[in-house]
């Protein structure tokens, strides 16, 4: 969508800062189709003369490898990869529909005041370390550790200010005279939330959505001092590749990293579309 | 569906009682009383920042009063939703559906309320031609200009026909000609269906032109209400004198002589003004005297009732307005260009009072009118 021609030195640095962007994700591809011979070999083979699949097929049969003679992988992925999809999917549908309706609230019908902000913020001012270790202890207590449900509260409870705070910008932006149009025309205050407010914060919501799933997506720390058998994500999984007897599996890792960024990539591209402002061109009096 | 008062009459349309409203302890709207009857059209007149717009948010139920009571037709409707009250409002920013067709903006309060698709077609199309947009009916409000938007929102109101229709700076986003076309034909629509208006206008000539009844609105509070006609002859007050009519008005400080035969108006002197002269007699510590600039006119120096040099001369086509220059006073006369063209900045001219029942007094401390 440039419409402006750029200028060789203005392509040239963009060039740069794509080369060091996009080098991690370049190097992480490469080694994820490496055997295990070419994963830490000095000098740094840059492209695999032999690509192999055997790092993902390894992903789901732990004894892939043997052929190679690496061993001791013990754990299939198959469980961190379920599990990372049922507690991000659950916990940002959680977070962005409770975030919508505390959204709605704050920006039309005056549920705040001024320590508003300091409140839903708070849990976010300190570390997250900070507050794992009471909220592990909680959660023994109550028999919630090793849990999905454990997991997804802590999740919903963490990307809660966020979405929150986000949604409520997007229906701050739009003009409230527009759904009170909708109430005067016939329809009950939920119902002009839910098809005129609702629908034209679309954009908002889409973007909103993404950024928390990528924020629970990516967690590791919550998960790791909550989990023991039952319960696995993905950010887990990858740091279980480090073996006693063959080190750290780099290609393993690599291949589930490649895994873990697909659906970043499907959802990324599915929500450029809507993230574009404007669109209550035409409402309101300019 | 009227209800009927106790006393046995047509309850009217709408009756606030005490309306008093507060956003974040300021007060927006402190004790508004007032009435709507039947088939009238009633203009709030107010600066901005009055409460208009808090007024008829009220009516309509988009927010909550503090205090005082909303009566349609007689009946309280306080806690009903905005779908229940039976009213129409026109936003001042328009709210179309940005994601819906002309079409289907207009259309859309008979959509909501189930009405069969032939018969919506039909009103619609026959609302398009009432308000000169069927060429807009198939796009976007984006792709409208102002004036379309503007009646595209009219034709979302005029669509249905409620007890009440709640218009707030309706005609504010469109150019001075369009303006004055589409007044008359909001009066007209209003007076030829029977329908019940209140509208909201920072714009004295637009509330003068269009309506039956004006309500003056200062900081939350309601300062007179009146017919256009008496709003301007008997306003009652400094501040809604000023309000309504343009140029200004002049406004003088002024003292009864002692001997009570004559008023001391600045540099000037003004025999007493027949209808003033009980209230004059009863404010020794003097008052305002308000002159509108188009009841002063030329004449001859020696026998005129003021005197003074133009100091400056703005034509307005038609008309043009003087500035008369005596001391430390000034006052704005309103003339016909023609006799403007007769004067010239610096020269000395009489002015003639030509309807001394006209004059206006206030006490000078409250600002009230002063009556008989």
């Amino acid at each position: 969508m440039l419409s402006k021609k750029l200028t060789l030195f203005q392509a040239a640095l963009l060039a740069a800062a794509l080369a060091v962007v996009l080098f991690p994700v370049f190097w992480i591809l490469m080694t994820a189709i490496k055997p295990p011979t070419d994963w830490n070999a000095s000098p740094a083979i840059w492209m695999p003369s032999q690509p192999t699949l055997v790092n993902f097929k390894t992903l789901f049969d732990p004894d892939a490898l043997k052929e190679y003679g690496v061993g001791g992988v013990s754990q299939s992925a198959t469980k961190a990869v379920i599990g990372s999809l049922l507690a991000s999917i659950t916990a940002t549908t959680l977070s962005v529909l409770i975030g919508l309706f505390a959204a709605i609230g704050i920006s039309r019908y005056g549920a705040e005041n001024k320590s508003t902000p300091l409140v839903i913020l708070s849990g976010r001012m300190f570390p997250p370390a900070a507050i794992a270790v009471p909220f592990v202890i909680i959660f023994s207590n109550i028999g919630l550790t090793d849990s999905y449900v454990g997991l997804i509260a802590i999740y919903v409870a963490a990307t809660l200010p966020f979405s929150t705070w986000m949604l409520k910008s997007f229906v701050d932006d739009l003009p409230r005279e527009i759904e009170e149009a909708a109430m005067i025309d016939g329809k009950s205050r939920i119902k002009a939330h839910l098809t005129v407010t609702i629908p034209l914060i679309r954009g908002g919501l889409f973007a909103t959505t993404m950024f928390i799933f990528i924020l629970n997506w990516s967690e590791f720390m919550f998960a790791l001092v909550l989990s023991y058998s039952n319960v696995s994500t993905i950010p887990v999984q990858l740091a279980k590749y480090v073996t006693a007897t063959a080190g750290t599996l780099y290609g393993v890792q690599a291949a589930l990293a490649v895994l873990a960024m697909v659906p970043l990539v499907i959802v990324g591209y599915l929500i450029q579309g809507h993230l574009a402002r404007g669109m209550t061109f035409g409402a309101i009096k300019q | 569906m009227i209800d009927t008062a106790p006393n046995g009459r047509t309850a009217p349309v709408l009756t606030l009682e005490n309306l008093t409203k507060r956003f974040r302890g300021k007060i927006a709207l402190d004790g508004v009383s007032f009435s709507v009857p039947e088939a009238s059209l009633t203009v709030i007149l107010g600066h901005a920042g009055a409460g208009k717009t808090t007024t008829l948010r009220l009516i309509a139920g988009l927010d909550r009063p503090d205090a005082g009571r909303v009566l349609l037709a007689g009946r309280d409707v306080a806690g009903w939703e905005p779908k229940d009250r039976d009213i129409a409002m026109i936003f001042d920013n328009l709210a179309l559906y940005p994601n819906k067709t002309g079409f289907e903006n207009i259309a859309s309060p008979l959509l909501i309320r189930k009405t069969p698709r032939p018969e919506i077609a039909e009103k619609v199309q026959a609302m398009a031609k009432v308000l000169k947009i069927g060429h807009t009916l198939g796009r976007l409000p984006a792709t409208m200009s102002g004036g379309e938007r503007q009646r595209i929102a009219l034709g979302r109101a005029l669509i249905r026909t409620p007890s009440l229709f709640l218009l707030d700076e309706p005609l504010s986003s469109l150019d001075a000609k369009l303006r004055i076309e589409l007044r008359a034909e909001l009066r007209r629509l209003q007076s030829e269906h029977g329908y019940s208006f209140l509208m909201a206008t920072p714009d004295f000539n637009e509330a003068l032109a269009i309506a039956d009844t004006v309500i003056m609105l200062r900081q939350g509070r309601v300062v007179q209400i009146a017919p256009p006609q008496a709003l301007y002859d008997q306003p009652v007050d400094r501040e809604t004198a000023r309000a309504v009519g343009a140029p200004l008005i002049n406004i003088l400080p002024a003292r009864l002589d002692p001997d009570g035969k004559g008023i001391h108006v600045s540099e000037w002197r003004l025999p007493v003004p027949g209808h003033l002269h009980a209230a004059l007699a009863s404010s020794p510590d003097g008052f305002e005297l308000g002159i509108r600039p188009e009841n002063l006119g030329l004449v001859d120096i020696p026998g005129a009732d003021l005197t003074g040099r133009v100091s400056d001369i703005e034509p307005l086509g038609l008309k043009s307005v003087l500035t008369v220059k005596k001391g430390e006073a000034e006052v704005r006369v309103l003339v016909e260009s023609v006799a403007a063209k007769t004067v010239a900045v610096g020269r000395e001219i009489g002015l003639r009072v030509k309807h001394p029942s006209m004059l206006h007094a206030f006490a000078a401390a409250s600002g009230r009118r002063l009556t008989a």
